[in-house]
């Protein structure tokens, strides 16, 4: 079974501020980490390997700094790497970025299943699993609670779909985004690190991918950030005034607000 | 009765307690925001002779901040950081009011946000060169962060760290206490030093107290039983673990250190205690710069599966293999990710050397990564507490039974024997977890009935005394309270306990402050 | 020239630039702001630079003509019953201001295996003048792939300006496939949208990092211009059965290869954990003893809330574990969470502090839940229960 999964490096934390002298927004400067949710799709990766031997690839587009979470990517399980880096690359939104992972993932030759995260915690569109597919012309599930079983041809998961549960066949080669907490994504041991630094590693750039430039990165990206800004949040909480029969009166109304 | 003195009724009952599950009794309590308030306090209790038991966020496991009569002093609401210091090496201070709470103190360092208002100017100059420094931490680790930074003082608390980075004494490098008759003693370490043991404590209205240090020899291991006593001391180090029997501690300056650059949890896994023991005597020999070496013994891994299976609180944690029957945590705080591989393959090559495996290891190198496997930790203890809760319900006499005892380097073999042979003679439940590289386990017996109880109280004191005959301490971190008397008697016998007391009677002559703890004397219970 | 440019006349060297970049990719060199490497042109430093001295520049060969395109659509979704979803309507409602902004028609996309006919009628009632209809078979189930080829082959027929989806799982899965078959541009889970009458561009605002800002997205070179929309946010159209509309039925996508195949389907299982739950009754000390905890658990019950408490009670056997919220006890994020007497310490402030809303109710104003409720009410609990039991009985 040939498993890829697709990896997005992504700040540790969504914690931003805005400087109240500057007006300015501040990202509290800190790791890069694998995206959360792209753990859950790894681990699921590395049980089907384990369950029905195989080769199990990672894939991501990003700066070369994100050679180093390949190497954790492998040091867990993946058994090779590749890194889609190039300047031309950079700006993508979720179009432009699904493109060139598509041209990396036919570079690997063939596959059975691509593993994607179901969001990316910095995006959080959930889009490039679906257009991904797209792209490779192979089907897609999405939010995937449980592989349930799988064979050559097709596999047997269960999903969640706006609190429907559906049990479904799907042919292979197929693409599924991953639910979060499915699994127990795994630390890997001495033995994994070591491999991690040594494993198969290799950096691919638009050239070599013989992408097509006016759709990759910025110039491949439909849409385009105009602004940014901090939503207003009262943090003071407001106490209710007056007797205690007027006071609860507004509470009611207050909870009754809440639950609309 | 001053305002600021209230009745301690129903509506204060929680504070009748600590983590020791011990629960007390109390006529009034207080909570004041500044020292001139505490003194306001002290001093209409001094005049009625009232007792008063002091208090942080009681988190504490030996009842020191339970009180058994007179008044509670609640300090959590003085919980603000003062000021700021730099010194000519570039080390940060913080100088904190005892309410400060770890876990809030932790975040603020790490984000490097500090409410500075009402800061002096060095203060903040101070904190400017703070905030352009690199990323600093306060080092000391108690599992329970949600201590205050008082109460870690009054016992001086430690954590897996300490074991390189020293217990919170270490770290503090000046105190300002009031005594109970309002009078007031700031120190700076490195500032005042006993002659021997004859120490002159200056007060900051320039009265003395001369004081006959103990005679005893604090045993060469990790230790907060009773007060620490050296020959030329430095004065400071009398306050910190006097466990609440001295004054009342109303500011404490704090040092922090560089944050190591690159943090790397390892836990391995054996399948028998011996060879788990062997690899920690190999490990802390062979490798230097260790940050932490902790154990988990297989009724404590048991302990965290059950937990797992029953409460979905716990569905996070990691799941552990059957086969694994004990864990040693060790931690890598290194300059680079190449120095932390190196340490790594350190470590490997001990494990194969004793006969474990390479492969049964769990290394944590991301925040999410080392945030579970402290999860994990701190489930061990979370869950033996639950289990006695549970077990509480039908036998309301059951509390914990955890020793908190450490012995010398070479006694380690020693006395895992000893708490084997003394578990197994008794058919007792228990479970084990502690910081094994100081030789500081503890041993948590889980009493399934009023008999296993009384059987494990008296084990512990039998325990106690074989390790103070093996140089150890019988309390390493946890202090003395009130519940540990009995075993700071048989460490250093009643001539000894005899001059602490007179010690105390030199700061507190009416014998009101933390009565109780430390040992028994007339007028406590 | 592509990606960001740094106007050096202007850049002051204020730094403010380099401290909002996540990658660290700028630096002040010789008092001038510096591009190094790893630029993602995420495009947040632009803000920060009180000069304006930072841009992003791309060069956009588009391949639509975009005179071609016009029209405003909502693609309208069903559930397993087949009832239309209430979000289409609220698109419909916000749809129909835009195409009369911009004076453009409205169009409604409805597919299903039967109820499309009468369904149609609603969706004209709600706004719309055109509604795309294909009733067949294979639209039974929620299954993605016949819905994105409709509307692919409708898109590519009759080239809408604008598609809406409701940004439900299902329209979050098949919006995107369509995006990429079409080589459009996407933006998920808006939450306002608002369109230029003469250019047609529709700028698309959305929470970005978990909702800590807000960024407003724009697809100028290509069409259609395609958003997710988040369900609850906008407003129900009030329905107008006397509107008239145009009907069109439509061919059926040809030559689907059949790669899916649902088995089974069932509602998902409803979670009992108190982790779970919208709305939670907290307990604290305050409510005094075991016996008020009667009034906690009829004032949750009128709510269709979960019963929380805090430690002490759970320590003083009022309450099982399986209740306890806090740092021992269960971390919940409920909608509405409503504290009873808890004064809030440390522990149980971190396992509630990302609940939506608190309202507190405490007779001690100093009580540390206040800096974290977004309510409060300083009176005794106990008396606030009854009342407020009271109130809510009387309004039902």
């Amino acid at each position: 079974m040939k498993i890829v999964v697709c990896i997005k490096q992504v700040p540790s934390s969504n914690e931003v501020r805005l400087d109240p002298v500057t007006k300015t927004i501040l990202r509290d400067g800190n790791q890069s980490v694998i995206n959360p949710f792209d753990t859950y799709a790894l681990e699921q990766a590395i049980e089907l390997k384990e369950q029905l031997g195989g080769e199990v690839s990672v894939i991501s587009m990003g700066i070369p700094a994100t050679e180093r979470l390949l190497r954790d990517a492998m040091s867990r399980g993946a058994d090779r790497a590749v890194l889609l880096s190039d300047r031309a690359f950079a700006g993508a939104d979720t179009l432009a970025t699904s493109y060139a992972l598509s041209l990396g993932i036919r570079q690997l030759g063939d596959f059975d299943l691509i593993l994607c995260g179901r969001m990316a915690i910095d995006g959080d569109t959930a889009q490039i699993g679906p257009e991904l597919a797209e792209h490779l012309a192979i089907p897609h599930l999405t939010n995937v609670e449980k592989i349930i079983d799988i064979t050559q041809q097709e596999m047997t998961v269960r999903r969640n779909i706006d609190g429907q549960r559906q049990l479904l066949q799907v042919k292979l080669p197929a693409l599924l985004t991953i639910a979060k907490d499915i699994n127990q994504p795994r630390m890997p041991s001495i033995s994994g690190v070591e491999f991690g630094e040594v494993a198969p590693f290799q950096s691919l750039n638009a050239a070599a991918l013989q992408a097509d430039v006016s759709r990759c990165g910025l110039n491949g990206s439909p849409t385009q950030v105009v602004r940014t800004s901090v939503p207003l949040r009262d943090n003071a909480c407001a106490f209710f005034e007056g007797s205690l029969a007027e006071q609860v009166q507004a509470l009611a109304a207050q909870i009754k607000e809440e639950l609309k | 009765m001053n305002s600021l003195i209230k009745p301690l009724n129903e509506q204060y009952s929680e504070y009748l307690r600590d983590e020791s599950r011990t629960v007390g009794m109390a006529d009034s309590i207080s909570f004041p925001v500044n020292e001139a308030e505490i003194i306001r306090i002290l001093a209409e209790l001094y005049q009625s002779e009232t007792p008063l038991t002091l208090q942080g966020a009681r988190t504490g496991l030996a009842a020191a901040a339970v009180p058994f009569q007179g008044h509670v002093m609640n300090l959590s609401r003085m919980n603000k950081v003062i000021g700021c210091r730099r010194d000519e090496t570039g080390r940060i201070y913080f100088t904190v009011q005892p309410g400060v709470v770890l876990s809030e103190f932790k975040k603020m360092i790490d984000k490097k946000q500090f409410a500075t208002q009402g800061w002096d100017a060095a203060s903040l100059q101070a904190y400017d060169a703070f905030t352009k420094a690199s990323r600093q931490f306060f080092a000391p680790d108690p599992t329970e962060d949600s201590a205050t930074i008082g109460g870690m003082t009054a016992c001086n608390a430690s954590g897996a760290r300490t074991f390189l980075y020293g217990p919170i004494r270490n770290h503090i490098s000046a105190i300002r206490m009031v005594l109970i008759d309002g009078r007031i003693v700031a120190l700076r370490r490195g500032e005042v030093f006993a002659q021997g043991r004859q120490l002159s404590l200056p007060l900051q209205n320039k009265d003395t107290l001369e004081l006959n240090l103990p005679t005893y020899r604090m045993p060469q291991t990790k230790s907060a039983s009773g007060y620490y006593i050296e020959d030329n001391m430095d004065a400071i180090d009398l306050m910190i673990g006097s466990d609440g029997t001295l004054g009342v501690i109303t500011a404490i300056e704090l040092v922090l250190m560089e944050h190591p650059k690159v943090i790397w949890g390892v836990s391995c896994f054996f399948d028998h205690e011996d060879v788990a023991v062997q690899f920690t005597m190999q490990l802390r020999s062979q490798v230097q710069h260790l940050a932490a070496m902790e154990a988990f013994d297989a009724d404590a891994l048991e302990l965290l599966r059950q937990q797992k299976r029953q409460s979905s609180a716990f569905a996070r944690l990691p799941d552990v293999p059957e086969s694994y029957h004990y864990c040693i945590y060790t931690e890598l705080h290194c300059e680079d990710a190449a120095e932390a591989l190196l340490q790594l393959q350190q470590i490997g090559a001990v494990l194969q050397q004793c006969g474990g495996s390479k492969e049964h290891t769990w290394v944590a190198r991301t925040e999410a990564d080392l945030t579970k496997l402290q999860f994990f930790r701190h489930a061990v203890p979370e869950s033996a507490n639950m289990l006695i809760d549970r077990r509480k319900q039908n036998y309301p006499m059951i509390t914990k039974l955890g020793t908190d005892m450490s012995v010398p380097d070479e006694k380690l073999t020693e006395v895992v024997a000893l708490y084997r042979k003394g578990l197994r003679e008794n058919q007792l439940q228990s479970a084990v977890w502690g910081h094994i590289g100081n030789n500081h386990l503890h041993v948590n017996i889980l009493p399934r009935n009023e008999e296993d109880y009384q059987k494990g109280k008296a084990l512990y004191q039998d325990w106690a005394a074989q390790v103070c005959r093996m140089g150890g301490a019988v309390a390493a971190e946890h202090g003395v309270g009130k519940l540990k008397t009995k075993m700071l008697l048989t460490m250093y016998g009643p001539q000894h306990i005899a001059e602490m007391a007179a010690l105390k009677k030199v700061f507190d002559p009416k014998n009101l402050l933390g009565n109780g703890n430390l040992f028994v004397t007339e007028g406590g219970k | 020239m592509t990606g960001l440019i740094i106007d050096r006349e202007n850049c002051i060297g204020c730094g403010l630039c380099c401290k909002s970049c996540a990658v660290g990719a700028l630096t002040l060199q010789n008092r001038k702001a510096v591009l190094g490497e790893g630029c993602t042109l995420c495009g947040i430093c632009l803000q920060s630079c009180p000069k304006n001295a930072l841009s992003i520049v791309k060069e956009d060969k588009a391949v639509f003509d975009l005179e071609d395109y016009k029209d405003i659509w909502v693609v309208c979704e069903r559930n397993e019953q087949g009832e239309l979803l209430p979000v289409s309507f609220e698109l419909l409602g916000k749809a129909a201001e835009l195409a009369k902004i911009r004076g453009c028609r409205l169009g409604a996309v409805l597919a299903g295996n039967a109820d499309t006919e009468s369904q149609a009628k609603q969706l004209i009632a709600a706004g719309a003048d055109l509604v795309y209809l294909c009733e067949d078979k294979m639209f039974a189930e929620r299954l993605e792939p016949p819905f994105y080829r409709l509307i692919c082959d409708l898109i590519k027929q009759y080239q809408p300006e604008v598609v809406l989806f409701g940004a439900t799982d299902f329209g979050r899965s098949v919006a995107p496939r369509v995006a990429a078959r079409r080589r459009t541009g996407l933006t998920a889970d808006c939450t306002v949208l608002e369109i230029d009458p003469i250019t047609g561009l529709l700028q698309q605002t959305r929470p970005a990092f978990g909702g800590n800002l807000l960024a407003t997205i724009i697809c100028p070179n290509h069409r259609p211009q395609m958003a997710t929309v988040r369900p609850g946010i906008l407003a129900m159209p009030v329905l107008d059965f006397n509107r008239s509309g145009e009907v069109i039925a439509c061919s059926v996508p040809q030559g689907l290869v059949q790669t899916l195949h649902l088995l089974q389907t069932e509602p998902a299982a409803v979670s009992t954990s108190i982790a779970e739950a919208e709305i939670i009754v907290v307990a604290g000390r305050g409510i005094g003893n075991a016996k008020n905890m009667k009034l906690i658990y009829e004032l949750a019950e009128l709510l269709g809330a979960a019963v929380g408490v805090s430690r002490p009670l759970v320590d003083a056997g009022w309450a099982e574990y399986r209740h306890q919220v806090g740092q021992t006890g269960f971390t919940v994020a409920p909608k509405l969470m409503l504290s009873f007497g808890v004064s809030g310490a440390i522990q149980h402030l971190a396992g509630i502090s990302r609940s939506e809303r608190i309202i507190a109710v405490n007779n001690d104003p100093q009580a540390p839940i206040f800096e974290i409720s977004h309510y409060g009410l300083i009176a005794d609990c106990v008396e606030v229960l009854k009342e407020l039991i009271v109130a809510l009985k009387n309004e039902s």
